[in-house]
């Protein structure tokens, strides 16, 4: 027992050398290297775009550091490296009312420059490349992005004849009765983490009120106890009071609700295209088992205007290896990282002069259905600042759970709405 | 021994008595407590049995038929892809290489400060005390932007030590409040019988204080490992490459934004108990009854 | 070399590593509580108690404090006395108890994002465990969605965390029982007492340092438990199950309000350090009585 103190210090001692030792070899020769934290952490996502990294590598000879997490600690692994001045030249971040938040605490580095030099308003279509301008600046390079639509199971529609995409809003509800008096439930909502219901709000709102309603919602220059919103509230209850709806929804996540449509035991889910990635994954094949149609028309005379979030890269600003990230940027922007990275995440690509060919079937039609759009806007929880989306996604949640109250939450959501935007 | 080195402290010998027999009850008795275990192992290993049907079905198993069903196959391709892409060996050797010395260091420290709390005390030690196990009293994620910028400055970011450090020194409190709370039962009469013979405070530590506390000893041993080797909240925020990373690291990352990995990480989570659990079995002689106090000899 | 130097020489280095380590940046972040800082932005400006003012009106701030006083409050009872009991059975002996011993403990082995995951499929209304074995028992009725409902949420969460907390009172207990020897025990049996009076008379008053270091744990983990409500349901449904320590990462790290978030952190420490100071004290009053 005498010797045991003698050994554990002798073996931290040893221990600590060797640590010592692998840490030396970690910080490696950094001259011409980029820094990079992102959020596609999953495997196929990770082996994509590492690919893609040394495809730049290959063809620049510079480095890139990738020092990716998992997806849920992203959002703390960021806001530490930001808020300690040590961020990474580069990460990956969401395009819209996040970034704007990222863009007014000041540490972004704007890279009109760069997008000048490379020609990049060229690549984009002008709906994607508004995504890129925040306070008059180009701060993002869009990646990939998704579109919202509902995603149905082809087989379930073809047994009840469901052939045509439903154009109008009465339309679509005779469809959701014809299933489910077929004994299925017509849609299936995964909102346990609350955001797969903010779809709902947001389509409605957007087929009624119209975007530039809804972009005054956002910004907090209209109210949530509006007669536009308060409307939405009682369409969506309509759909509820149907008994449309997969019971208990807030029991499920998304993935959850994407298994009840492919098992049959519902018939289609609002969902962005990231569903296909999913169902892929688990064997199904695109347009024999699932299919989308967009999210029908409401009332005449609303734009038609597409939903979904664009993952954008960002650099930050004093970043330590300004030149090569900027060259980084450009590489990720252009058609050859673009499309094997559309093809990895179920996502699209926002470079328009990449070959649609890439797509199955089912990104096809989303892609045209894109650009068929007027416009495309970000989905709730980026299209306002963070700390009104909490307030927001809560109250889809609280609807999902007992819709009958949907006139207090939204009472509350103003109050919440108030304090956010009061500053 | 030779003259002049000062006479021997009464050894203190753990002593272990016989292997704990089953203990005589009635039969009825015994029932009731066969029972009881029972049902706790049901519900304890409901979970374990969860996590285990996770790492044999692919995700497409657990959509279609629910985790709660026999897998198809019993195949291993989570735990080959779990060792394969996420870089299990490198990942594996990090953790022991933060594991080991973080665990030696904070229970070293626990001992020398829970020595002083309960043997040693002085006016203000008590507040001390509550001041040395305040690093319990909130989550870690509070200080985690200090701690970073502290180890950017001093350059060691990115390298084990940060892990090291930070993990000795957040022990430093349970340590204490273990190692504290059992030599309070070590009774003070054997401790001023040394001090009469001549000895000082390491000796008595050393000699006295340490031998018979191999159970609390041993549970620290275990809880830091365990605790240490399953963070990963350090090692994210602490190292980039990922030559740095632990192996819980791996594990969390498989996750992706629109995508899920409950498969791989099941395997991997598998994998991962493995070590400490195995630590665990390994320390747990130290928890038999017996290892009293035994005879003072000489 | 006097008993006060080596006092200094045992406490210096740990308490340095300590203070440097654990408590300068605590104090540093308590300091962003007087700020109204994003937790993004390079600049902030200072606000004195604000954010304090506002804790005080916040609502969501008094239901995660009520949540908190529950979980502590079950994490007082449940795991202290399963762990107990546990340890009293397998330290008597029973065939194979060196592999239960090891299952109880496995719960802490596994890595929590799995376990929680788990959970969630243990406690799902469709084709969960839970409710797959109440209905079949009988019991549909109460086959709900455990995670989903804002009654059951929190104890939910709390069934999971106790699950994992009890292998560690098990073992803090296990270690205690070495100290209650068998002499003793025997020596009491001898005398005619039963089993539960040599448990009640002999065993638990051995056993009180371990059990002040598992209601000790228990406290402070419950306090500052995160990461199991995180996995389940990240302080949902509607805040139902939101801690203390869950409603400030979520002010902090989800709604970039970071200095109300320090604020939180604050008060959390605070609570926690005036329980564990009054605990500690009745553990002490207790002692002197019973000597």
């Amino acid at each position: 027992m005498k010797k045991r103190g003698m050994w554990t210090i002798g073996m931290v001692g040893l221990v600590g050398a060797l640590a010592m030792l692998l840490g030396a070899c970690g910080q490696g020769a950094g001259k011409s290297e980029v820094d990079v934290v992102h959020y596609f952490s999953d495997t196929l996502g990770k082996t994509t775009v590492t690919s893609i990294f040394d495809a730049f590598t290959k063809k620049t000879g510079i480095k890139v550091v990738d020092n990716t997490t998992g997806h849920e600690d992203f959002k703390t692994q960021i806001l530490v490296m930001l808020a300690a001045d040590n961020p990474p030249d580069a990460f990956s971040y969401w395009a819209g009312a996040r970034v704007q938040f990222v863009v007014d605490s000041g540490r972004l580095q704007p890279i009109d420059d760069l997008y000048k030099k490379d020609n990049l308003d060229t690549l984009l279509p002008p709906a994607i490349a508004a995504g890129t301008v925040y306070n008059g600046h180009k701060y993002l390079i869009p990646f990939g992005y998704h579109y919202a639509a509902l995603f149905y199971n082809s087989k379930t529609m073809q047994k009840l004849g469901l052939t045509q995409p439903p154009k109008t809003w009465n339309d679509f509800l005779a469809m959701c009765d014809k299933i489910k008096a077929a004994g299925i439930a017509p849609i299936a909502v995964g909102s346990k983490n609350r955001w797969p219901a903010q779809f709902w709000f947001d389509y409605l709102l957007l087929r009624t009120a119209g975007p530039e309603y809804r972009a005054k919602l956002m910004a907090g220059q209209a109210k949530y106890s509006d007669p536009e919103v308060a409307n939405v509230m009682k369409m969506w209850k309509g759909l509820w009071d149907k008994g449309y709806f997969v019971p208990n929804a807030n029991a499920y996540d998304w993935t959850d609700a994407a298994d009840q449509v492919a098992n049959g035991k519902a018939a289609m889910t609002l969902m962005g295209t990231w569903i296909t990635g999913y169902w892929n994954g688990n064997k199904l094949q695109p347009g024999t088992d699932y299919d989308f149609f967009p999210f029908p028309q409401i009332k005449d005379g609303v734009p038609n205007v597409a939903l979904g979030p664009i993952d954008g890269w960002v650099m930050s600003k004093n970043a330590k290896h300004a030149a090569s990230t900027l060259k980084l940027l450009s590489f990720l922007l252009d058609k050859g990282s673009q499309a094997p990275w559309a093809v990895g995440q179920g996502a699209l690509a926002p470079n328009k002069t990449v070959d649609p060919s890439i797509y199955n079937s089912v990104m096809k039609k989303a892609s045209e259905e894109v650009g068929a759009s007027e416009a495309f806007n970000f989905n709730y929880d980026l299209a306002t600042t963070p700390p009104m989306a909490e307030g927001g996604l809560t109250m889809f949640a609280e609807f999902m759970n007992n819709p009958s109250k949907s006139m207090d939450y939204l009472t509350e959501t103003d109050k919440v709405e108030q304090s956010v935007f009061k500053k | 021994m030779s003259e002049g080195t000062p006479p021997p402290l009464p050894e203190v010998t753990p002593r272990r008595t016989e292997p704990t027999r089953r203990a005589r009850h009635s039969p009825v008795a015994r029932l009731f407590l066969y029972f009881f275990l029972i049902v706790f192992v049901c519900i304890y290993i409901a979970p374990v049995l969860g996590v285990i049907l996770t790492a044999f079905k692919s995700n497409a198993e657990i959509a279609s038929d629910g985790l709660w069903t026999l897998p198809r196959a019993l195949r291993f391709d989570n735990f080959v892809e779990a060792w394969v892409s996420g870089h299990v060996r490198i990942y594996a050797l990090n953790s022991v290489l933060v594991t080991i010395p973080a665990t030696a260091i904070s229970i070293l420290f626990g001992i020398l400060t829970g020595y002083v709390f309960s043997k040693l005390p002085f006016r203000g030690s008590e507040a001390l005390f509550i001041f040395v196990i305040a690093g319990m009293f909130f989550p870690p994620q509070i200080v985690l932007i200090p701690l970073f910028r502290f180890f950017n400055v001093v350059d060691l970011y990115d390298t084990l030590w940060p892990m090291i450090i930070v993990h000795s020194a957040f022990g430093l409190s349970i340590c204490t409040l273990i190692m504290r709370n059992f030599f309070t039962t070590i009774p003070t009469a054997m401790r001023e019988a040394a001090i009469i013979d001549g000895a000082h405070e390491l000796d008595i530590l050393r000699r006295i204080m340490l031998p018979v506390s191999l159970a609390p000893l041993a549970v620290l041993a275990t809880l830091q490992f365990t605790w240490i080797w399953n963070d990963f909240l350090y090692p994210i925020i602490f190292t980039k490459s990922d030559s740095m990373r632990t192996i819980m690291v791996g594990l969390i990352t498989l996750k992706g934004q629109y995508s899920v990995a409950y498969g791989v990480q099941g395997a991997m989570a598998v994998i991962a108990s493995i070590p400490t659990l195995l630590i665990f079995v390994f320390f747990q002689r130290y928890f038999i009854s017996g290892l009293t106090l035994g005879a003072v000899k000489g | 070399m006097s008993r006060r130097l080596w006092t200094v020489a045992f406490l210096s280095v740990p308490l340095l590593a300590y203070t440097t380590i654990v408590i300068v940046p605590l104090v540093t972040s308590f300091y962003y509580s007087l700020t109204d800082w994003n937790g993004f932005s390079a600049q902030y400006h200072w606000v004195g108690f604000a954010n304090f003012a506002r804790i005080a009106s916040d609502p969501l701030f008094a239901n995660a404090i009520k949540n908190t006083a529950i979980w502590m409050a079950a994490a007082i009872v449940v795991p202290t006395a399963a762990g107990l009991a546990l340890a009293l059975v397998l330290h008597r002996g029973v065939r194979g108890a060196k592999l239960f011993k090891s299952l109880f403990y496995l719960p802490i082995c596994l890595a929590l994002a799995v376990v929680g995951q788990v959970w969630i499929w243990i406690y799902r209304p469709d084709w969960g465990l839970l409710d797959l074995v109440l209905r079949d028992i009988g019991f549909s009725n109460v086959a709900i969605a455990w995670l989903a409902d804002s009654t059951t949420a929190l104890g939910a969460i709390i069934l999971a965390w106790s699950w994992q907390q009890t292998g560690l009172a098990m073992v803090i207990f296990l270690a205690g029982l070495t100290a209650v020897s068998r002499e003793l025990t025997e020596a009491a049996e001898i005398d005619g007492a039963s089993y539960g009076q040599s448990l009640r008379r002999v065993v638990i008053p051995l056993l009180s340092p371990a059990t002040v270091v598992v209601v000790a744990l228990s406290i402070l983990n419950s306090l500052k438990s995160f990461d199991a409500v995180y996995v389940m349901t990240k302080g949902g449904p509607f805040h139902s199950s939101d801690t203390l320590a869950m409603f400030m990462y979520d002010v902090s790290f989800e709604s970039y309000y970071m200095g109300y978030g320090s604020a939180i952190s604050v008060v959390l420490f605070l609570v926690a350090m005036i329980v564990i100071t009054f605990y500690f004290r009745q553990v002490r009053a207790l002692e002197h009585l019973h000597e």
